[in-house]
């Protein structure tokens, strides 16, 4: 651009079409990646969308935070009012006598230098530092069960989609009945109650046994930590294998009804041939791109199952902080769950068309 | 008479069957058909008259849950050393069946958009052919069948050129990326891959434009003179019968009404049903008004008509047919008709 | 003269209504005994209306009496108290009935909600395209970015609940989203079909064709889809009682597992009276299922096919 733009160049004609040599390798860049930036395009929008929805339905709750962060330094230091309240009003980063956009001007300020939200109930804990030390837990028991899940879906769907009528198919039927009619928190409960409480196999609460091991890469530790994890991961996996089984004889009976198989069939490919590669490779199109939402929605973590297992996750957090009203802190955290499930489906749409011919086009 | 060598594939009876949860529905009843060694035959009716699930039960391709429930399917191809070998397809074992698809009997599907594996390409899928039918040789044999990858390079090579594609741009697409035209061509070249003795057409050019038609109608015929093939063509286009074919048979709810050589069928329009489909095909020459669609709607199978299926839209409906079905005559130059007064003449005479 | 014409307007108005009410009425006839000719959906239903029926005369025959009782606490189940009782005395059984009616109103009304708004704005966005459609879907992928739980949670702590109205219409803000997308694509679906392209052609308005055209097309996806958004519902309101956020009924069967869960597991008597509610909402949530499979096997062309 600026070699074109130079008074030599731009008064001949060979500059000229330089020029137009730029925009035309530009345009055709910008046409053949056009999937892409407009994937990219809409993902930045919708989390641009999604910081001023949860701004704005942060500004709607009532009571002053800082009024009550104030009321709160004010019994603890023994300092007057006035001095809490610009104490509190300086440390959740919050003036009261700014307008609605001057707020969330500053609160993009805040997002742009990385800074998520700080919590007025503890000194010193932000959205970010939970984020570090909740996360990897939610991430561990949460991703792990969506892969075991998966895997079992997969393969058991993919199996009885092709034996409709037999009795595996009606075992399945019942399951995804039976698992997607219960809600996944009220399988945690059974769980909880019969191989915690009353069979006392599993732990019912927490993480690992802080009085037992001492956190680190050390066998004790880890093996606790699998132990602990273990009912959790099992009513997520409960939960989800039936869901994924559901899906993947859906999408294996809609290919099986298709016509090329019946022509790879007349070619005289073998049945096992057919169904690794015709079946199973396009029925799974479909469902990469519902793994990829679901694995974006596991950073958000599971509220309700991690407060049944009392499992110190992202989702135990959110829950605990929102009864205890530490709002800043849950915006961060609510925000950072929207921005993995926007970036995880981004991702999911960009790779898609490697897996997938028929959108390679450019 | 003609000798019995002289038909490729003989249908002796057959009825097929698709039993679902509370009836079954006969989809083929009582069907005698035969394919002339080297002609092209075609199979016409209009779209559930079973000419489908006839000509795929040559290769056990009738979808699910048909089956054959009654008669004979008989296959007479070459064997190694080039001697006509009866085969009873009906009997043959699921494993002797693969070997038998495609290598024997080959076919382009109606749908040719959607017969091809969308997310391999048309190279992947040829060789991939290739290969299943190679492992099913005996070892000897590998080499002379298809050999190495370069010989089955060549091979698909050669076949591309034959249908007139470009073979590097083709091999080398998958098939979102081929118009419909050159779809239908990529599954001629398929058809012909192992030599077969039979390719099956099923409605080859439906979704084509005119134009189109016309060149895979030729390039198909060019096939048959020039590399001797068999073909069955099912087509609901009776005016493409006329131009293409040299046999025909008709559907109609599940039977053969009519069988015979194109030029004979044509020149004495026996059975009302095949008159009926001629005289409601618009030609280029006549008046639309000429034009004579056949009246009410083609049978229902759960709920057949009492006597001859065809007698609720037949014009020359009498009496009798509302008894029983009719009997299938036969003549002495292979014509074949299912109708109480087919060909009443000649019929009197040989009685 | 002018109060004549008024006077035969307004007869041909109440004759053309009472047509259109009978035909309604036939057609209504007709596509119910169809819909019920399904085995699953008589299953489905016939449980649904038995919860109905417990909610609306369960009250009148076992009045629920919140007064304590400690010299009953934790009574085994008896004539007396079927389900037996809880720490302060309280009959279960008479809890679970009470709280019939409050559960199956948050559903009902949160699946209104759901699909009149996820509906609506499905179809104004499939139909119209452009600028309103970009708008519609880009708000739409808001909700469906931002993980519902929480806010249901945040929703909860903002606003007072203190009626089953607020509730469902706390649930149904985050709900109608995957709705509204799958609608729309069917919308657009079904606009590239001859019949509506005719529609347009013809110039008839677009009220008629939304009405008329679209609508009835759409129907059986709707029905479907107010079945499921009532067990949606049911996953959120319970849970979200079951964080202790809508404690505004106590009998709701998510506020009896709730308390009985807060208690303490360790005791078993508390387990027993959470299993009740427990086995309720499954068997709910079972039945809804089948309703939903029946209907979509009734109403789906598409299914009959395969």
């Amino acid at each position: 651009m600026n070699e074109s733009m130079n008074p030599v160049g731009a008064a001949t004609p060979p500059g000229k079409s330089k020029i137009k040599k730029f925009f035309g390798v530009c345009g055709r860049f910008f046409q053949k990646y056009s999937y892409f930036f407009a994937k990219i395009g809409i993902s930045l929008v919708t989390l641009a969308l999604s910081i001023i929805a949860l701004f704005f339905l942060l500004r709607m709750i009532p009571g002053d935070i800082v009024e009550l962060y104030a009321l709160k330094l004010q019994n603890q230091q023994g300092i007057t009012f006035d001095r809490a309240y610009e104490l509190a009003a300086g440390l959740l980063n919050y003036d009261p006598n700014e307008n609605v956009f001057q707020a969330f001007v500053r609160y993009m300020g805040g997002l742009f230098r990385g800074e998520l939200g700080n919590s007025y109930l503890e000194t010193g804990v932000s959205a970010n530092s939970l984020i570090a030390t909740r996360l990897p837990w939610t991430l561990f028991i949460s991703s792990v069960s969506l892969f075991i899940s998966f895997f079992i879906g997969i393969a058991v769907g993919g199996f009885v989609a092709q034996k409709r009528k037999g009795v595996a198919d009606k075992v399945a039927s019942g399951y995804i009945a039976v698992s997607g009619s219960v809600p996944d928190y009220l399988i945690a409960l059974i769980l909880v109650i019969v191989f915690a409480y009353q069979l006392k196999w599993f732990p019912a609460q927490n993480n690992y046994d802080a009085f037992k091991v001492t956190p680190g890469f050390n066998l004790p530790f880890i093996l606790n930590v699998l132990y602990y994890a273990f009912l959790p991961i099992l009513s997520y996996t409960i939960v989800q294998t039936g869901n994924w089984i559901l899906h993947m004889r859906g999408s294996c009976i809609g290919v099986l009804g298709e016509d090329y198989i019946l022509a790879a069939r007349a070619r005289g490919l073998s049945e096992g041939l057919i169904r690794r590669k015709y079946m199973k490779k396009n029925a799974l199109l479909p469902l990469i791109t519902q793994f990829g939402v679901s694995f974006g929605a596991l950073f958000g973590g599971a509220t309700l199952m991690e407060s049944i297992f009392n499992y110190p996750g992202i989702g135990l957090e959110i829950s605990n902080r929102i009864v205890n009203k530490d709002y800043m802190v849950v915006q961060g955290l609510i925000f950072f769950s929207a921005a993995m499930v926007i970036l995880v489906n981004l991702v999911v749409d960009l790779i898609y068309p490697l897996v997938d011919p028929r959108v390679r086009k450019g | 008479m003609q000798t019995q060598t002289d038909n490729i594939a003989v249908f002796r009876n057959v009825s097929i069957d698709y039993p679902l949860k509370k009836y079954t529905i006969r989809a083929v009843t009582d069907v005698n058909f035969e394919l002339k060694r080297g002609k092209i035959t075609a199979l016409v009716g209009e779209s559930g008259s079973g000419k489908t699930t006839l000509a795929s039960s040559l290769i056990r391709c009738i979808s699910e849950p048909g089956r054959v429930a009654a008669g004979e399917i008989l296959f007479r191809g070459k064997n190694k050393e080039g001697e006509i070998e009866e085969i009873r397809v009906d009997k043959l074992s699921d494993k002797e069946m693969r070997a038998f698809r495609w290598n024997k009997v080959s076919m382009v599907f109606q749908a040719a958009q959607s017969a091809l594996n969308p997310v391999m390409t048309v190279r992947q899928q040829f060789f991939e052919t290739l290969d299943a039918h190679e492992a099913k040789l005996p070892k000897g044999e590998k080499k002379q069948k298809s050999g190495d990858r370069e010989a089955k390079e060549q091979k698909c090579r050669d076949l591309m050129e034959y249908v007139k594609l470009d073979a590097d741009r083709v091999l080398a697409s998958y098939p979102h990326e081929l118009s419909g035209g050159m779809k239908q061509r990529v599954m001629i070249a398929f058809a012909l891959l192992l030599d077969p003795e039979l390719i099956i057409l099923d409605e080859p050019t439906t979704a084509l434009d005119v134009i189109t038609q016309n060149y895979i109608f030729n390039l198909l015929r060019k096939i048959n003179r020039e590399r001797g093939i068999s073909m069955l063509l099912m087509t609901h286009d009776i005016s493409v019968v006329a131009k293409f074919a040299d046999y025909m048979g008709v559907m109609y709810g599940g039977r053969l009404m009519e069988y015979g050589s194109v030029a004979n069928v044509f020149k004495y329009r026996e059975h009302p049903y095949t008159a009926g489909l001629i005289g409601a095909t618009p030609s280029i020459v006549g008046d639309i008004a000429d034009m004579k669609p056949i009246k009410g709607s083609p049978p229902d199978l759960m709920n057949l008509p009492q006597g001859c299926i065809f007698s609720p839209r037949c014009p020359k409906c009498r009496d009798i047919c509302l008894t029983a079905e009719p009997p299938t005559r036969e003549f002495a130059d292979g014509g074949r008709g299912k109708c109480y007064f087919y060909r009443e003449g000649e019929h009197a005479d040989t009685d | 003269m002018a109060q004549e014409t008024k006077e035969n307007k307004w007869n041909e108005f109440l004759s053309a209504f009472a047509r259109v009410m009978r035909e309604f009425g036939s057609s209504l006839l007709r596509g119910l005994k169809k819909v019920f000719s399904n085995g699953k959906t008589i299953v489905g239903f016939s449980i649904l209306a038995f919860f109905i029926l417990v909610a609306i005369f369960g009250p009148m025959i076992f009045p629920y009496d919140s007064n304590t009782d400690m010299a009953n606490s934790y009574l085994m189940p008896s004539l007396k108290h079927p389900f037996g009782t809880d720490w302060l005395g309280r009959d279960v059984f008479r809890q679970v009935i009470a709280g019939t009616g409050s559960v199956l109103e948050i559903a009902f009304y949160s699946a209104i909600f759901t699909v009149a708004l996820g509906t609506v704005l499905g179809i104004v966005s499939g139909y119209l395209g452009g600028w309103v459609d970009k708008i519609i879907m880009s708000i739409t992928n808001i909700f469906l970015s931002i993980p519902s739980f929480p806010i249901y949670l945040l929703l909860a702590a903002i606003v007072t609940i203190n009626t089953p109205v607020s509730l469902a219409v706390i649930i149904s803000i985050w709900s109608w989203a995957g709705l509204c997308r799958s609608i729309r694509v069917q919308i657009m679906s079904l606009k590239e079909r001859d019949f509506i392209q005719i529609c347009t052609v013809m110039h008839m308005s677009k009220a008629h064709i939304i009405f008329k055209e679209l609508m009835p097309n759409v129907f059986s996806y709707i029905a479907i889809n107010f079945v499921m958004a009532m067990r949606n519902a049911i996953m959120a309101s319970v849970g979200i009682m079951l964080v202790g956020l809508a404690a505004y009924d106590p009998t709701n069967w998510g506020a009896i597992i709730n308390a009985a869960r807060t208690k303490g597991l360790m005791n078993v008597k508390n387990i027993y009276i959470l299993l009740y509610p427990l086995v309720c909402i499954i068997v709910f949530q079972i039945a809804t299922l089948v309703l939903a499979n029946g209907l979509d096997e009734t109403l789906n062309p598409r299914l009959k096919v395969l």
